[in-house]
């Protein structure tokens, strides 16, 4: 029974990550209704151009996290304007752009591990000394991470879990109160309405891109960070997410959150006594079943 | 040469792959990407069976179609609950499941190991005996199982059956109007399919003579739907086209100067580029019929 305080905290973990990339999935998915999977590599992304700038070239370890941030939000903002703006300009179905995304997600994935081939790679190491362990905290420190109970947390993973919240909360705000945030809202409810009132969607869908898509390179330079990286992750992650966010409720930010703290603490007690390699499929069956007793999810919007 | 044979071998196994693929997406209008599950269920059945057992190799094919059949049934009904993008992602699911018994199963398929030492196929009939054992010849068995499938196929394609399956792509609703439970009929086709794969998977098992899960993850499955959607959707010859085009793909990226170690990568480039270029251009593949 020693291990239940680990695996509720593992649990929380777990489920701030999927946070992290559920709210960014889920603020695309509201404004545009398909399922983007290119939003994994970009957590892929976010987390090499750490890898490149902060350790392969040595700059600044916040420089590097603020272009890791920044290169994944104009990956997505790029994306959406090359692939995905134009496809909804012509009324493509959802399987089209669904499609898209796949095809978008293999050549992306597949560029990463030319650029850095497909080793496993972690971001916290020495280069910038003192700096890194500031935000990181590698398995060999244990002993100065703070102790919860018996389980351990690093500081890392506490940066992970406070991120996490304040990305929601200011998600929050912004979308309450900022005129733009409102457009977003008013975009996600009806496009067609939004454009007749003299809304620019196509400009807000385009923001939605790049904040969302930036959210989701900073999931993946925090996981660098916790574990570390290699091109194939975002497959997995974006899959998390994906589910965290129909479970919780598709297109509602706190249903996102929800859903991936409560996928968080059925895979982490789901493998409690079973290998961790089952943590994917059930996942999955989680899924299966919500979809099929509670298709809008836990918040139904 | 003895290279050239091995490409077509290749080609065989993934033109078996596409056509299977092809009968439920082009046809029936249903987004699978699980098919390399089924393609795996085929593989590791003639793999357990023969090194295991010793059973014959083609007494291990029609095993393993019925293990895949028994299997896809279960998941086309989970699925039958689903349209569009929902049916997509779940049998995203299902093919990451399928994948995690593969790896999870040690008893059964040795998890990561993978199976060793599998044998290429005897043929028995009577005091006569042939072991293919050499590709040349096993080329000419994967094409006749080739050609066995797109025959196959396309009776099944023109058949009343088919022209169903193509109305219900088009409007589900209007052809239930008529009284025919197209449940039923995405149900078939998609067993139907699965069985195929797993013919093919069976040959991909016999051939190598080793396999390990990492055959048959979601990756493969993508790679499939590229070969489909890039011959053409609703054309059966669309997917030996898309089929050729992609195992040769690598080949002409090494023509090119493009070192060994990149090829592999680059052809997902390729065809991930080729994907979002036919979304945007031409969803409905070089000659296919049906538009996403």
């Amino acid at each position: 029974m020693d291990i239940i305080p680990q695996l509720i905290l593992n649990s929380i973990i777990a489920g701030a990550i999927y946070t992290l990339v559920a709210l960014g999935f889920n603020l695309i998915y509201g404004a545009t209704k398909f399922f983007n999977l290119t939003h994994g590599v970009l957590a892929t992304a976010g987390g090499y151009a750490v890898f490149y700038f902060g350790k392969t070239l040595g700059w600044n370890i916040y420089l590097a996290v603020i272009i890791g941030i920044v290169l994944a939000g104009l990956i997505g903002y790029g994306l959406d304007k090359i692939v995905y703006s134009p496809l909804r300009g012509r009324k493509a179905s959802n399987m089209v752009l669904l499609v898209a995304s796949l095809g978008a997600f293999t050549a992306v994935q597949a560029i990463i591990a030319i650029l850095f081939t497909s080793q496993f790679q972690t971001l916290s190491s020495d280069i910038g000394g003192q700096k890194i362990y500031e935000i990181s905290c590698p398995v060999a420190m244990r002993s100065i991470c703070y102790g919860v109970g018996s389980a351990v947390i690093t500081q890392t993973q506490v940066l992970i879990l406070i991120s996490g919240i304040l990305i929601m909360a200011g998600l929050a705000v912004f979308l309450k109160f900022t005129l733009i945030g409102k457009a977003v809202k008013a975009v996600s409810d009806d496009e067609e309405v939004a454009k007749i009132i003299g809304i620019n969607t196509n400009k807000i869908i385009g923001y939605v891109f790049f904040v969302g898509s930036a959210i989701a390179g900073w999931a993946g330079i925090m996981i660098g960070f916790d574990t570390g990286i290699e091109p194939t992750m975002g497959m997995s992650l974006l899959l998390k997410g994906v589910i965290a966010s129909i479970i919780g409720g598709v297109g509602n930010i706190y249903g996102g959150v929800l859903g991936a703290f409560l996928l968080g603490f059925v895979e982490n007690f789901g493998i409690w006594k079973l290998s961790g390699e089952w943590k994917d499929a059930i996942a999955f069956l989680l899924l299966i079943i919500f979809l099929i007793i509670r298709p809008k999810g836990i918040i139904k919007k | 040469m003895e290279y050239l044979i091995h490409l077509a071998i290749l080609f065989a196994i993934y033109a078996i792959l596409g056509i299977s693929l092809n009968l439920v997406v082009g046809y029936a209008g249903l987004l699978s990407v699980t098919q390399s599950a089924f393609y795996g269920i085929g593989a590791y059945a003639t793999a357990i069976l023969l090194t295991g057992y010793g059973v014959n190799f083609f007494l291990s094919v029609i095993l393993g179609m019925l293990v895949a059949g028994v299997v896809s049934f279960a998941i086309g009904l989970v699925l039958s609950k689903f349209n569009g993008d929902y049916y997509a992602l779940v049998s995203f699911g299902f093919n990451i499941i399928v994948f995690s018994i593969f790896l999870n199963w040690q008893e059964l398929t040795r998890g990561p190991l993978g199976i060793p030492g599998i044998s290429r196929p005897l043929l028995e009939i009577g005091n006569w005996k042939l072991e293919i054992s050499s590709n040349l010849h096993f080329l000419i068995l994967a094409s006749l199982f080739l050609i066995l499938v797109y025959f196959i196929s396309r009776f099944i394609v023109n058949s009343s059956f088919g022209r169903v399956l193509k109305a219900i792509r088009e409007d589900e609703k209007a052809i239930q109007v008529f009284g025919y439970r197209t449940s039923l009929y995405k149900s078939i086709i998609f067993v139907i399919g699965a069985m195929m794969a797993a013919i093919a998977g069976s040959l991909f098992a016999s051939y190598i003579t080793f396999i390990d899960p990492s055959s048959f993850t979601l990756n493969e499955s993508i790679f499939i739907l590229a070969i489909i959607i890039l011959g053409g959707l609703a054309n059966l010859r669309g997917s030996i086209l898309g089929a050729l085009f992609l195992i040769l793909l690598p080949e002409i990226l090494r023509f090119v100067g493009f070192p060994d170690s990149i090829a592999a990568q680059m052809r997902q480039v390729v065809y991930g580029v080729i994907l979002v270029l036919l979304m945007l251009y031409r969803p409905q593949g070089l000659v296919g019929e049906y538009k996403l």
